[in-house]
């Protein structure tokens, strides 16, 4: 705009020049030849007469909008200047400080000391953490000369960590590979064996393709953010295990959940957002159901046929954890997509735990091939983490060729869990229907029917878990008032067991006050395929000998 | 390098006169130009290969060796004693690796097939004698005594570069240019696809009722930029990662959509794997402690840390790494991102702030979302901004309530993975001493590469590690291992037992996996007491090395005997830590030379010369899928083909593409000269060489050893 107004301006203040003291003269004029040779050299672009004709017209026929563009410069301007880090000393609530203010509030700066002093608790929960001497396994030792223990706290559902043939894979994998893969996935630590376990893996479940994490944990805190954002709707069992927790947490989605296996809960909810969404209108979003497949808080088992039946009704995808499932449940280890003949491809998103379920390290997700490309480019765990060291995928890839050629892996862990189990029938207020439910099942309904009640009244505990679940979670039919005196007696009867009958089980550990719904304290057991039916037997009744002693006498 | 006015200043850095008789450097492929070296057409490598044979014999000159310390390798004081010769002074360092092979033949290279000959077997065969049970292909043998240095912080030397290297202004427009028309002609082909191809953006739009699972417009990125890169990224790979790698051939018939595996492998040198010390190694005495231990251990760790699946192996590592990090205590996760994610909530939460730099690691912001804590962060590295932000927060509280906050956390990294660059320690505990924060310091890749000792940046310069409050770090980098450690005073590693998230639900690490921890960081530290003494510092590297002005704290020790598990059986070298000092200095030099090389040929490179990661600037998008393909396809003489991790937005800000090398002590010094002349190639042939070149190739590798000792 400058150099179509001086033109008059300066011809306009040469015959003036009377009036103008003398000292200013020379400037004035250096002035106007300068705006002259400004404009003169505009002329000379082309097409500048029409972009001056065009500025002419267009803001005399529009004052209002030369002022808004020239806001809008100065905005797009400060914006560019703007530092990068927000905050910098604006906003309304920013106080004008002089330095010697700021000076005298560093030295008044007294933050809290990083650690806070251990409660009783705390030094209470560190001094029972067991540590096994010599190999996990079976059967361990908690002091280096100390006595032999039947080990009930490892997920070890098919015995795998003690067997010879994955430790000679490994040995093989060692000599090809190395240890470490010292990469990410996307810079070269991409390995041909990382690619066979998750064929192995896709084929295994019967899905198009899957994706390695090296940590179950982090798969699951990151491969649900991979995919739900902000303004997704999230439905959520009550009863899910702290990772997915911390998965939620990092979508910033839009949570709502359901009570803890209450399929008719899960549908009201289903039906309430459908309905809030008719309601609002607005842009469609990814809704999502997750939920665990066996739970890891307290061994339930999740309906998945309903879930599947309600998923496609209300055009949701389901994000299911089988991370304790996965390797313990099914004729051959498949996971509860096989305990209930649910075809693996009908779950969207199955994330499952290779060190859980077939005893070697990190997580998987199985899915279609969209899924899990979208995974390789979106998920932090997966992109900015090296990938699983070479001889856990190897491992994996041999333990699951065992666990389709060996049905019997998955019957001796069926057959043990029942002989627990029914050793501890006679201390739950119910008596649970064992019997019928060994074999897979496809037919539901009998299986999730509550069996007929029989009133118990030397009831203790009670036993939430599957029949068929090789993880148990015992929980206190008539615990004390305070979670502490509660921790401390199932402490109690965790001791009486490794005193009195060998065994070796463990509390749930739990992150007090970190966790979204605190669980209730519970004493957790996995049973394992490998152990021998008398050891089980034996374990089962010793453990209901502690529990009478220590729980009953109230 | 870009600043010519400093290198006047460093005396020492110029070539020995005895260089100046050499001819003088051309660009080495004057007749090529940037279409026709499509690495595709094999009838043009051939023309390009003989010129740049022709050219490379021009300007070879002697391997410069200024005191007679060679005597470890006989073949090369062969070469030294004909020094006059001009047919052999023609040979470059290259001829001492052949003399070796064709051991008595003295014959110069006449074709290009000589070359290639000599270099036929260059990634798998030592030209050295050894007794070393380590592949050669893995780690390479390197028995010169002068190509090592120490590493150690060098207060005459900047940390910080006083200024960013700039690329001429021309760049920076082509560069965004190219981002321009990238994404023009990308939402041009959306537009028109999704109206002629909808098949194609299916899983882009919503179907059935279900909203798409991939925003059309997150994936855009993805979609049309890196695809165009993606033969760069997830090279499918096979055996150890050590100095070389094998990578599957494969090819695209569908825009990159999908590869398809040809069938055939190529070996090439490795310049991608965070292998810094070399210990990612199928054979060597950590393979075979590994061995013992997966016969005794099998596997797995199976169950989380709390739930009986703490093993002895896992005390044992954990007091290994306080031991070796120099803190109280220490605590080991079985994955290096979860480290971080795991951890921070476990020590800020709710009214507490976070002060983090900006190109921190995404496992950071990860853990600092999952906490609750505030976030503010810094301008990468600049200690004024810190102090300002800090000043500012201190002073102002807490947003809205203006209460003081809890507890104020700086996190860096010691070393930045994509930048090279140091944190400046020093001054941040000047800070942390004034301001009362607590410092998280993620060693994530300075662990192991760093220090005289290894011991990450607290060793580097020369600071008491107690004065940290946590110290992460990863096993994955230099131990060749996988997981990552936290470490600091005994309540805080306590504390943290119980809170993190890892130690309650996260599995425990594996037992092979701690054993390989345990026998690299053993190594790396020696066994007291002592089964042979460590050799005396006679090395003429060493009296270069800087002499502290201040005492160093000595509290970096060898590892006691009762540490390490009595079943494991470590050979002589490991013991008594000879190999893991030997490693440590020949990756300190080789970090120093190939950064001060590349400098010297013009390149834009970032970080501190002392750092394993080396980032050399490319800019231009066009010019990545190029660089990466063409060192893979060699083009020079030696046809030896060398892998590259390139990197772009988003891990790196919009114009500051980059290739990034990472170094390992398993390189050999002939393999940075590889480098050096690849990057030459490369370099003229793209038209990288952002700066001024002050040195040709040739010059650059024969004044090696001058330009790790300069200062610059």
């Amino acid at each position: 705009m400058s150099h179509v107004l001086p033109s008059p301006m300066a011809t306009a203040a040469a015959p003036s020049s009377t009036e103008i003291p003398a000292p200013l003269i020379p400037l004035l004029s250096s002035l106007s030849s300068l705006i002259f040779t400004i404009e003169h050299l505009f002329n000379r672009i082309p097409g500048s007469p029409i972009i001056v004709r065009y500025i002419k017209s267009s803001y005399q026929d529009d004052p209002w909008r030369s002022l808004l563009e020239v806001l809008l410069l100065g905005f797009a301007i400060r914006t560019v200047l703007k530092g990068r880090t927000r905050g910098e000393g604006e906003g309304k609530n920013f106080i004008k400080l002089t330095e010697k203010e700021i000076d005298e509030l560093v030295d008044d700066f007294n933050p809290v000391p990083l650690v806070d002093d251990p409660t009783p608790a705390d030094s209470f929960t560190l001094d029972t953490v067991p540590t096994i001497y010599g190999p996990n396994g079976i059967k361990v030792k908690t002091s280096p000369n100390g006595k032999t223990l039947l080990n009930l706290t490892t997920p070890n559902w098919s015995g795998f960590i003690e067997n010879e043939k994955m430790k000679d894979v490994a040995i093989d994998t060692l000599k090809k590979y190395g240890v470490g893969t010292c990469g990410p996935s996307g810079f070269y630590g991409t390995i041909d064996i990382h690619t066979k376990a998750e064929a192995d893996i896709a084929s295994f479940l019967g899905t198009e393709a899957s994706i390695i994490y090296s940590q179950a944990f982090a798969l699951v805190s990151s491969a649900i953010p991979a995919f739900a954002k902000r303004g997704d709707i999230i439905v959520a069992d009550r009863g899910v295990n702290f990772g997915i927790h911390k998965g939620l947490q990092i979508s910033r989605s839009n949570i709502k959940w359901y009570a803890h296996g209450d399929m008719k809960d899960l549908e009201r909810v289903l039906q309430n957002v459908e309905r809030e969404r008719k309601r609002k209108g607005g842009k469609l979003t990814k809704k999502f159901i997750v939920a665990e497949g066996v739970f890891e808080n307290d061994g339930m088992v999740l309906d998945l046929p309903k879930v599947i039946e309600l998923k496609k009704k209300y055009k949701y995808r389901l994000i299911l954890d089988e991370c304790q499932s996965f390797g313990m449940m099914g004729a051959h280890g498949r996971g509860i997509t096989e305990h209930f003949g649910v075809p693996a491809s009908e779950v969207d998103m199955l994330l499952g735990s290779m060190a859980n379920g077939v005893a070697t390290g990190g997580g998987f997700c199985a899915g279609s091939q969209v899924v899990c490309s979208h995974q390789r480019i979106n998920s932090s765990a997966s992109v900015f983490s090296a990938s699983l060291p070479a001889m856990l995928a190897t491992c994996a890839s041999a333990a699951i060729d065992m666990l389709k050629a060996q049905p019997t892996l998955m019957t001796s862990l069926q057959a043990n869990i029942l002989i627990f189990r029914q050793a501890l029938a006679k201390l739950e207020p119910v008596m649970p229907d064992l019997t019928g439910t060994f074999s897979a099942n496809t037919n539901t309904d009998s299986a999730l029917m509550p069996p007929p009640p029989i009133p118990n009244k030397d009831a203790v505990i009670s036993i939430p878990s599957h029949p068929n679940s090789g993880l148990i979670h015992i929980f206190l039919l008539n615990p004390p008032t305070t979670l502490e005196e509660e921790e401390l007696l199932l402490q109690g009867v965790v001791d009486e067991v490794q005193n009195t009958s060998n065994i070796l089980i463990t509390r749930a550990r739990r992150l007090r006050a970190q966790e979204v719904f605190e669980p209730e304290p519970s004493l957790k057991i996995c049973i394992s395929g490998a152990m021998s039916k008398k050891d089980v037997e034996n374990a089962g009744k010793g453990l209901k000998a502690a529990l009478i002693k220590i729980c009953g006498s109230e | 390098m870009p600043r010519p006015a400093k290198r006047g200043a460093s005396g020492a850095s110029t070539p020995p006169s005895s260089l100046s008789s050499s001819p003088p450097s051309k660009p080495l492929y004057p007749a090529i130009s940037f279409r026709s070296s499509s690495p595709s057409s094999s009838a043009n490598h051939k023309e390009s290969s003989v010129t740049a044979r022709s050219s490379l014999l021009n300007v070879l000159t002697r391997p410069h060796h200024s005191s007679n310390s060679i005597k470890t390798i006989p073949s090369i004081n062969q070469d030294n004693s004909s020094d006059e010769d001009t047919v052999l002074s023609d040979q470059s360092t290259i001829s001492s690796y052949a003399s070796s092979i064709v051991s008595g033949t003295s014959s110069t290279f006449t074709s290009n097939e000589d070359i290639a000959e000599v270099y036929r077997n260059y990634l798998e065969k030592p030209f050295v004698s050894t007794k070393s049970t380590i592949k050669h292909s893995e780690f390479g043998h390197c028995n010169n005594p002068n190509w090592r240095w120490t590493s150690q912080w060098n207060p005459d030397e900047p940390i910080h570069p006083s200024e960013e290297p700039h690329p001429p202004y021309f760049t920076l427009l082509t560069t965004y240019i190219s981002y321009i028309l990238l994404i023009v002609i990308g939402h041009m082909r959306d537009f028109f696809g999704k109206r002629f191809k909808p098949a194609d953006y299916a899983h882009l739009m919503p179907q059935n009722g279900y909203a798409a699972l991939n925003s059309d417009f997150d994936s855009f990125y993805t979609r049309r930029l890196k695809q165009r890169l993606e033969d760069c990224f997830a090279r499918p790979t096979t055996g150890v990662p050590g100095r070389t790698i094998v990578c599957y051939d494969r090819a695209s018939t569908n825009e990159n959509k999908t590869f398809n595996l040809t069938g055939t492998t190529t070996r090439a040198l490795n310049v991608s794997s965070y292998n810094y010390l070399g210990f990612a190694s199928s054979t060597g005495g950590c393979a075979d402690a590994v061995e013992a231990s997966l016969r005794k251990y099998g596997v797995s760790g199976a169950g989380p840390r709390h739930d009986a699946s703490t093993l002895d192996l896992h005390l044992q590592t954990e007091n290994l790494v306080a031991k070796f990090i120099g803190q109280e205590s220490a605590m080991v996760v079985s994955m290096g991102f979860a480290t971080n994610s795991t951890t921070i909530p476990a020590i800020v939460g709710k009214g507490c702030l976070v002060i983090s730099d900006e190109f921190n690691h995404s496992s950071i912001r990860f853990g600092v979302r999952l906490s609750g804590a505030s976030l503010r962060s810094f301008k990468h590295n600049d200690v004024d901004a810190l102090e300002k932000l800090l000043r500012e927060v201190i002073s102002q509280g807490q947003p809205r309530t203006h209460r003081p906050w809890k507890k104020i956390l700086v996190i860096v990294e010691g070393l930045y993975s994509m930048e090279g660059s140091l944190v400046n320690l020093p001054v941040l505990l000047e800070l942390k001493k004034r301001y009362k924060f607590y410092l998280y310091v993620d060693e994530a890749h300075s662990i192991g590469a760093l220090g005289p000792n290894g011991r990450g940046v607290c060793d580097y310069f020369g600071v008491d590690p107690r004065e940290v409050d946590i110290l992460m770090g990863t096993f994955t980098k230099s131990f060749g291992a996988a997981g990552g450690y936290i470490a600091g005073s005994k309540a805080l590693i306590d504390r943290l037992r119980l809170r993190s998230h890892a130690t309650c639900y996260a599995e425990s690490v594996s037992p092979p996996i701690l054993t390989q921890i345990i026998a690299s960081m053993g190594s790396i530290m020696g066994v007291a007491p002592p089964l042979a003494t460590p050799p005396t510092e006679d090395d003429r590297s060493d009296s270069l090395s800087i002499t502290s002005t201040k005492s160093r704290p000595t509290v970096y020790g060898p590892a006691p005997t009762y540490i390490l598990p009595s079943w494991m059986k470590l050979p002589l070298n490991l013991l008594n830590g000879t190999e893991g000092r030997e490693r440590l200095r020949r990756l300190a030099f080789n970090s120093r030379y190939l950064s001060s090389g590349l400098r010297k040929l013009g390149f834009i490179v970032y970080g501190h010369r002392d750092s394993p990661i080396i980032p050399l600037l490319i800019y231009n998008p066009g010019k990545m899928p190029w660089f990466s393909q063409l060192m893979l396809d060699r083009l020079g003489p030696d046809r030896t083909p060398i892998v590259v991790v390139v990197v772009a937005y988003p891990a790196t800000p919009l114009i500051t593409s980059r290739v990034r090398f990472c170094l390992s002590a398993s390189h050999t010094k002939n393999d940075i000269d590889l480098i050096l002349r690849a990057c030459d190639e490369v370099g003229d042939l793209l038209g990288l060489k952002y700066g001024t070149q002050t040195m040709n190739v040739e010059e650059v590798i024969a004044s090696a050893e001058e330009l790790v000792s300069a200062q610059f």
